[in-house]
Formats: C-alpha cells, sequence, structure tokens
C-alpha cells in the first residue's frame, strides 16, 4: 500500500515537478519499491495522454525532410569518405556499371517475385511468413525468436533461443499484432528448456488475418487474456 | 497512450528497436505516427511555429541517438516522446527567460495565425488519433475544474506546485493531493473509456 504522500510525490514526479534533490531521493525510493515503480509508470501514461489535449496540428512536410536529411548526413559522418583518387572518372564508371547492374537486378526481381507468387498460389506450404523477434530492453541482449507464420492455416511454429526461464510464478505468452485488431491476440505460452530454447506449435486464439508482428512478453503464471507484462521479444515479418 | 492499444504499443517497441539499429525507415514511421501530437503539444506550450518545429527536431534527433537506451518498463514510447518533447520545450522556455503564457483551452480549436507555418491535421488520415484526442479531451472537460486546472498548468505551462498554488489562491498540501487525484482519475477514466 502506497502512503498518499507518497503517491504526492508521484504525481508530482510524473510531471516533472519535484526539484532536483527531491527528484534525486524519489528515484532512490523507486529503485527499491516496485509498487510505486507501476504507480509511476501509469501516472506518466496518463500525463503523456495530456499531450492529447492540445489543438491538433501536423507539421510542415519541409521538417521531415530536414531531420531526414539531418540523420543522413549523421551516418555519412560516422562512414568517412575514402580519398579522392587521381583517376577521378573511375568512380563514375562504377556508378554507371553499378546503375545498369541495379536496373537489371530490378528486372530479375519481378520476375522472381512474380514466379514466386505463382508456387505460393498453388503450394499452401509456401505460405509462410517469417518473423524475426529481436529482444526489447529488460531481455536478456543475446534472446530471439523465428516464427514461421502460415496465414491460410492460422497456425505458426516459433523456435526460441537465448531466453533464460522465467521466474517462478511467470510465464512468457506469445502475442499476435494484428492490424485488424485493436489488442494483441494471445498466441499462448511458451514454455523454454533449462537452456533456455523452445519449439513450440501455435494457433492464436482469434482469428489473425493481418498479422503484422508477433512478440512474447513476461505475463503471469498461466497467462493472461491480454498484455499486462512488458514485452521481451518483438519483431515484424 | 489514450486508444493506443498495446498492439500499437507493440509495434512502436518494435520501430523503437529498429531504430537503435540505425533503420531510417523506421524512424520515418515512428515521425509520420508521432509528429503530429508532439508538435502540438510544443505548439501549444511554444506558441510559436519555427520554435516548435526546432523542439520537434531536437526531439526526434534524440529519438534517433537514444533509440537504444529507451526502457520499456519506465513508459510507452508515446509517453517517453511526449517527455522528451516537454523537457525540449522547457529548456526553450527556460532560454527565453520567461514563461510561456500561451495556454488554450484543451477544447479550444487550433490557435489563429499559425496555420500558415503548420497544417492542421486532416481527419481522414487521423481518424484513429482523433479518437485518441477526443477521448482525452472528454475525460479532461469532465474532471472538476480544481482537479483539472493544476494539473494543466502543470503540464502545459511547467509551472512548479508552488506556482500553482500560488495562481490559484490555494494551500499547498491542497494542490498536491489535487494533481494527484486528477491524474489518478484520468487514469483510471482512461482506461476503462
Amino acid at each position: 500500500m502506497i502512503s498518499e504522500e507518497k503517491q504526492d510525490q508521484a504525481a508530482l514526479y510524473a510531471l516533472g515537478l519535484l526539484g532536483a534533490g527531491e527528484d534525486a531521493a524519489f528515484e532512490s525510493e523507486l529503485r527499491a519499491n516496485a509498487e510505486l515503480r507501476d504507480l509511476v509508470r501509469e501516472l506518466r501514461e496518463a500525463a503523456g495522454n495530456l499531450a492529447l489535449a492540445a489543438p491538433s496540428l501536423r507539421p510542415p512536410a519541409s521538417l521531415k525532410q530536414r531531420i531526414m536529411g539531418e540523420i543522413t548526413l549523421e551516418a555519412k559522418r560516422v562512414v568517412p569518405m575514402p580519398r579522392r583518387a587521381s583517376f577521378g572518372w573511375v568512380p563514375w564508371a562504377i556508378a554507371a556499371a553499378l546503375a545498369v547492374f541495379c536496373g537489371l537486378l530490378a528486372l530479375d526481381r519481378v520476375r522472381l517475385e512474380r514466379q514466386l507468387a505463382d508456387i505460393r498460389a498453388v503450394d499452401p506450404l509456401m505460405q509462410t511468413t517469417f518473423f524475426a523477434l529481436a529482444p526489447s530492453a529488460p531481455a536478456p541482449s543475446g534472446a530471439k525468436a523465428t516464427v514461421a507464420w502460415q496465414p491460410g492455416r492460422q497456425s505458426g511454429v516459433i523456435r526460441i533461443s537465448n531466453l533464460p526461464a522465467p521466474e517462478p510464478g511467470k510465464d512468457y505468452q506469445l502475442w499476435a499484432v494484428d492490424a485488424e485488431h485493436k489488442d494483441p491476440i494471445s498466441a499462448g505460452i511458451i514454455r523454454v528448456d533449462q537452456n533456455g530454447v523452445a519449439q513450440v506449435r501455435f494457433k492464436p486464439v482469434e482469428k489473425a488475418e493481418h498479422v503484422k508482428a508477433f512478440a512474447i512478453s513476461l505475463e503471469r503464471e498461466g497467462g493472461v487474456p491480454k498484455k499486462e507484462g512488458p514485452i521481451l521479444l518483438v519483431g515484424s515479418a | 497512450m489514450a486508444g493506443t492499444s498495446s498492439a500499437q504499443e507493440m509495434l512502436d517497441q518494435e520501430m523503437i528497436a529498429r531504430i537503435g539499429r540505425r533503420d531510417q525507415s523506421a524512424f520515418s514511421a515512428l515521425y509520420d505516427r508521432l509528429s503530429g501530437p508532439l508538435y502540438s503539444l510544443a505548439m501549444k506550450m511554444l506558441g510559436d511555429p519555427a520554435e516548435a518545429q526546432d523542439a520537434l527536431q531536437d526531439v526526434f534527433l534524440q529519438i534517433w541517438s537514444r533509440a537504444a537506451t529507451y526502457d520499456p518498463e519506465q513508459s510507452s514510447v508515446f509517453s517517453w516522446a511526449v517527455l522528451l518533447t516537454r523537457s525540449r520545450v522547457i529548456d526553450r522556455l527556460r532560454a527565453r527567460g520567461r514563461r510561456s503564457r500561451v495556454v488554450v483551452a484543451s477544447t479550444e480549436d487550433t490557435p489563429a495565425g499559425v496555420t500558415d507555418a503548420s497544417t492542421v491535421e486532416s481527419a481522414a488520415d487521423t481518424v484513429e488519433k482523433n479518437d485518441e484526442a477526443a477521448r482525452v479531451r472528454h475525460v479532461l472537460n469532465n474532471m472538476p475544474s480544481e482537479q483539472r486546472e493544476p494539473i494543466e498548468l502543470a503540464f502545459f505551462e511547467h509551472l512548479s506546485h508552488h506556482e500553482i498554488a500560488a495562481r490559484l489562491e490555494q494551500p499547498l498540501g491542497t494542490v498536491k493531493a489535487r494533481i494527484r487525484r486528477g491524474l489518478l482519475k484520468l487514469r483510471e477514466r482512461l482506461n476503462t473509456l
């Protein structure tokens, strides 16, 4: 049970109203108190929602171009430009050759995509989409998973590796994120072995025809009908 | 985020994870999703399109450079981005050497004189976002003003609880309790709507 005084502090903290000294003291309490952390997270979400009460505006399109330009420049700064060679025509020749090559590749890709579509149409086994799930912050960085999803059969197979077993009283739960559903659809509990590995066939509890991503969260033992816990692995096709 | 389903939250987290791996297309998609509400917030607090755009640029460059440090246990991607925006805006307000007084009642329309530099969101492509905004406004408008006012003063004007107490001529303890009750009520009602 959190005292009213602490709740007051939590609300002020969520709004960024505590002074520097109070902030540090409160953060040290937060580290030691999971219940207080949960309250702060919820209050922070409520405070974040206040932004939506501002009259709706959209920035001019030029701003996005400016920002995208900045990050592209930053990427270029990270990779130093090679020194200009004395054979000034060589880069242009390579660029021209690459352009021709890319054109050929693009044509070839269109041809292959047509062939693939034809094959998929006749072979249901080819109607599989693969999702690579990467770790989100609370998960060990080496954890990963791959989902092979067959929308036509409404089932899939997940393979997980390097994900340690959850603490007692908790389970990993798989979710399908579908464009037609507001909430993720549960695809069941996943249990890893002592090596942090699992390979399981699954079927979402509701029809998922437009799956955009799969995710694994840490939930109460036995699973929950609606996601509550933190996401550990997530990935789109 | 109000009305942001946990499905959307998962997609946001996935975008942030990809941005952390320097994926520009994920960054572009997240910009498209968040720039409207964040710009609206910056405009409401700063009241100046050029400054709001500069603040938004700072925020998105920060998202680009700090995506790998985002912690989903502390907040959703949306709330994280809102906090970053408020922080950048407050820096600008401090640099100006004055408090913004551009507080617009939450139900008011777009402030006059800003449509030349910004675009009012079209209803067609932002139905979902507008639904969320409508829900938040509905909840706020139905809260007692004694709870709504201190929250709005704190959030949009960044007044301290001492300043709010002075502005509303209320004891400090009362203001703190109203802020707490107001935020808890906001959270509860957004979760149940």
